[in-house]
């Protein structure tokens, strides 16, 4: 029971680690309040489940539709990586990078109706974008299963039990790392400033005779391609997608709450508030008939679990809405090297 | 029911709570992404009565305007007002109506669990349209729905132009630091613009499920088109609310209904892409709404 | 009436004005001048609550005032008219009186209006009328109406003439001698428009710099060299215009 709590939190932390990454990167860095954030994963979650699918199922030769044929997809898929593990990581490999594309694409064009827009006008867009987008996915079984939902093969399945558990984990966490690197990469860098200019003060950086819009585009790119690769992962966790599964809730309600909580703009305070959001919330999941009886809850615990995360967001809110961690300099090369010499 | 029918009720009742969401985002500067779910309060409570004592729905319509008046005062008091106190920015503070949706949803459901188990049916998803009173053809909700926008209308005209209290609403929606160098006291308009703004989302829920199937996430759902109308309306101005209202809320109509003999049900959700295209629109070529343009200045003067 | 002493203040962290002792007395018009930037607009908004005052008092008849919050000065009779921003546009000429007299009973309310009408007497014309729909001196008016209507003793006019033409400008300023001869309202003007203000004037600052570089009768101000270049510019360019050679 332990090992599996562990790790259920290991593999959340890792997916969330890379949603988080994402919005920091439009949010605590560019300023941009994407409450539309869930867009950005279901794209990567479409790129599996409704794009890769209907190829895989074509080259495998499985008739059918994406409701109708999945368990024969799964089924011929899976014994294909089994036999030959190469084409497994492959299948990995290519949907993390179909999923970057098409999220990092989709992300552009969203945010292109915004040009002239401020955060309040901002916010709403971006959610309301998300919902029809998440609306639309949920309705239509065309484009990834609908209702129904879709199976999508394992990458792993040449693995079994607690040794896929694990290296699925161990993926995960590289995976979260290389983001987290690349990142820290990036925004200690001009480009961080500049982003960071956006979000303070858009005067100044109009007067430095940049381009706001372009700031923005460049923000969505990176931030939607990045968020695309945690559907993926959690596509491959779950190994059934459907779209209800990225709702505001779970994909851009919880990431915000531990942006938060770890402290925004800070890539080390986004790891630790995503540590302890990710500890309880899989405490209280997995505990939640325990929960249930010994409080006499008349309802379903779920229900709990969100008043819960929204009064603790109001209260970080209002008792320390910098967060745990606060925001650092950017240090960009130059700055590393004088601090080293000194 | 008729499609232009359909509309009409829809368009009323969308128009109302985006007066509300206008309303609340001039007075205190921040679009409330709870507000859909001030409405499915009182849809519940209006479920609670039904089930409980039997009462028509329509006639819970008045407690649902007070609790509904009730819950959003203690929203403000409780959380907007000491996070503007302290200073909070633009994105707080919509995190923050964005967490308090979180937490009425979590609410709702809970009561809805609640209910189902103290009623022995389903209360997570219910429905009042089978119990609507007809005229002729045509049903009630056309006319409660119509009524209460009348209401409202003539009740608003009558605080704003009349009454000392409203035209000082009306100072401190434009200016309030003059507003306040007045000596008005522009903390109890911004009070008073978040009881009435859930006091009618309230009331508009009360009658929604007799258009529409309503679940607690109902909120969440329906504050897409509330979004779009008050910024196609124009979020500078509380007619904009209205007017946006009755854009949207025909334009998503006549899609649904339109397609239903098509496409079927779940078609619901194509009326929402096009609120979506028309407010991308509206953002792109006049970003200020209907109420921001020179010709709407124009005619009003 | 009004009285600052060695008062320091700004905007946040940004110092503006430097020890700087104003005494505005009642019954008279007293008016500061000053180069661009030289912290005039500041010291009215510091009289009236809306900076952050380092050091030093603000006096009020007679009573400490400097920590009270706007509102409460409006309610001891000071009024603050700032250069625009000073009607409400969405509302009526009517409405706007009607908020002045917010705090005052109905019997009180018509009282001061029919004293504003009195003065402003151009009003009557227009009450309906939006006041966003006025014209500038028109706007004016209104909010000085406002200020009588409030019952207020104390006037602090932040450059009421500007973007106005010459001759409405000397409206204005005979309605300011209007308000002090027949209504003893004291008044604290602010003015690019120097020289006419000083003509009007029972005494005169001069700010340079946020600080205080005269204090004293009005006309050396006019008369002497080493204070006129300070103010050059503005004096040179209303001389032309009135002499009527342009």
């Amino acid at each position: 029971m332990i090992s599996e709590v562990l790790q259920l939190i290991l593999v959340w932390v890792g997916i969330y680690t890379v949603v988080n990454i994402s919005l920091n990167v439009e949010y605590g860095y560019t300023g941009i309040p994407n409450f539309g954030r869930h867009f950005a994963v279901l794209m990567g979650a479409i790129a599996v489940g409704g794009i890769l699918n209907r190829v895989l199922m074509k080259l495998l030769g499985v008739s059918g539709d994406l409701i109708t044929g999945t368990t024969d997809l799964v089924s011929r898929a899976d014994d294909l990586f089994a036999a030959h593990p190469v084409y497994g990581i492959a299948y990995l490999v290519v949907s993390l990078a179909l999923a970057f594309t098409l999220g990092a694409v989709m992300g552009a064009l969203f945010i292109l109706p915004s040009s002239r827009l401020r955060e309040d006008y901002l916010g709403m867009t971006l959610l309301a974008m998300a919902e029809v987008t998440f609306l639309i996915t949920y309705y239509t079984p065309s484009i990834m299963g609908g209702y129904y939902g879709t199976s999508v093969p394992d990458p792993l399945a040449f693995l079994s039990g607690d040794s896929r558990e694990w290296t699925f984990i161990g993926i995960t966490t590289l995976l979260a790392l290389l983001v987290y690197l690349l990142s820290e990469r990036l925004l200690n860098t001009p480009f961080g400033r500049l982003l960071r200019a956006h979000r303070e003060n858009e005067t100044v950086v109009l007067a430095f005779g940049r381009n706001l819009m372009g700031i923005r585009i460049n923000a969505s790119i990176i931030g939607s391609g990045i968020a695309a690769l945690a559907g993926v992962l959690y596509g491959f966790h779950a190994l059934n997608l459907i779209s209800s599964s990225f709702s505001r809730v779970e994909w851009t309600f919880y990431p915000f709450l531990m942006l938060l909580l770890g402290g925004r703009g800070n890539n080390r305070g986004i790891i630790l508030g995503t540590a302890i959001f990710v500890t309880l919330k899989v405490l209280i999941e997995t505990y939640k008939f325990q929960i249930s009886s010994l409080l006499h809850l008349p309802f379903e615990p779920v229900w709990l679990e969100y008043i819960l995360f929204g009064i603790m967001a109001l209260l970080i809110l209002y008792y320390r809405p910098e967060g745990l961690i606060k925001e650092g300099m950017i240090k960009t090369e130059p700055l590393k090297k004088r601090e080293a010499g000194q | 029911m008729g499609v232009f029918e359909g509309a009409l009720t829809y368009a009323n009742l969308l128009a109302l709570l985006a007066l509300g969401l206008t309303l609340t985002y001039i007075t205190t500067a921040v679009p409330n992404f709870a507000h859909g779910s001030f409405a499915v309060i009182g849809s519940y409570l209006a479920y609670t009565l039904l089930a409980a004592y039997g009462v028509n729905p329509y006639l819970a319509v008045i407690p649902a305007f007070i609790v509904g008046g009730l819950i959003g005062t203690v929203v403000y008091q409780l959380t907007i007002k000491p996070l503007i106190r302290k200073g909070a920015s633009v994105d707080m503070l919509m995190m923050a109506t964005l967490a308090i949706d979180i937490i009425l949803y979590g609410i709702l459901g809970a009561y809805s669990d609640f209910l189902s188990e103290a009623f022995k049916r389903n209360a997570s998803k219910f429905v009042f349209t089978n119990i609507d009173f007809t005229v002729g053809s045509v049903p009630g909700r056309v006319f409660v729905s119509t009524a209460l926008v009348i209401g409202t209308l003539i009740g608003l005209y009558v605080l704003l132009y009349k009454t000392k209290f409203g035209i000082a609403l009306r100072a401190s929606m434009e200016n309030p630091a003059l507003a306040e160098a007045m000596g008005i006291d522009v903390e109890k308009t911004r009070l008073f613009s978040w009881f009435l703004a859930a006091a009618l989302a309230g009331m508009v829920g009360a009658v929604l499920p007799f258009l529409q199937e309503t679940v607690p996430g109902t909120g969440g759902f329906i504050i897409v088109s509330v979004f779009a109308a008050s910024i196609v309306g124009g979020l500078r101005n509380i007619a904009g609310g209205l007017i946006g209202g009755y854009i949207i809320g025909f334009s998503e109509s006549m899609v649904t209904y339109g397609l239903s003999d098509v496409l079927g049900t779940g078609v619901l959700v194509y009326g929402k892409v096009v609120s979506l295209l028309i407010m991308v629109a509206v953002l792109l070529l006049m970003p200020e709404g209907v109420t921001g343009t020179k010709l709407w200045r124009r005619l009003v003067g | 009436m009004l009285e600052t002493e060695k008062v320091n203040a700004g905007y946040g962290k940004l110092q503006i004005l430097f020890d700087v002792s104003v005494k505005a007395e009642k019954g008279k018009i007293t008016t500061i001048v000053g180069p661009n930037g030289s912290g005039k607009s500041t010291f009215l908004k510091t009289a009236f609550g809306l900076t952050t005052v380092y050091s030093g008092s603000v006096k009020f008849k007679g009573k400490e005032i400097t920590k009270l919050p706007p509102f409460k000065r409006t309610r001891m009779g000071m009024a603050y008219l700032p250069q625009t921003n000073n009607v409400f546009t969405n509302l009526t000429v009517m409405e706007n009186l009607k908020m002045a007299g917010y705090i005052l009973s109905e019997d009180e309310f018509r009282e001061r209006l029919e004293l504003a009408l009195s003065v402003f007497p151009d009003l009557k014309k227009i009450l309906d009328r939006k006041a966003g729909n006025l014209s500038g001196g028109q706007r004016q008016f209104l909010a000085m109406a406002t200020a009588i209507v409030r019952n207020s003793e104390l006037l602090l006019l932040d450059e009421p003439t500007a973007q106005l033409a010459p001759k409405l400008a000397n409206v204005i300023f005979s309605k300011i001698l209007e308000m002090r001869d027949d209504h003893g309202i004291t008044v604290l003007l602010v003015e690019q428009n120097a020289m006419k203000a000083l003509e009007i004037s029972d005494k005169a600052y001069m700010l340079v710099s946020g600080r205080v570089f005269y204090e004293g009768r009005p006309e050396p101000l006019l008369t002497e060299e080493k204070f006129r270049k300070h103010f050059l510019g503005v004096v040179e360019e209303l001389e032309v215009v009135e002499d009527g050679s342009v």
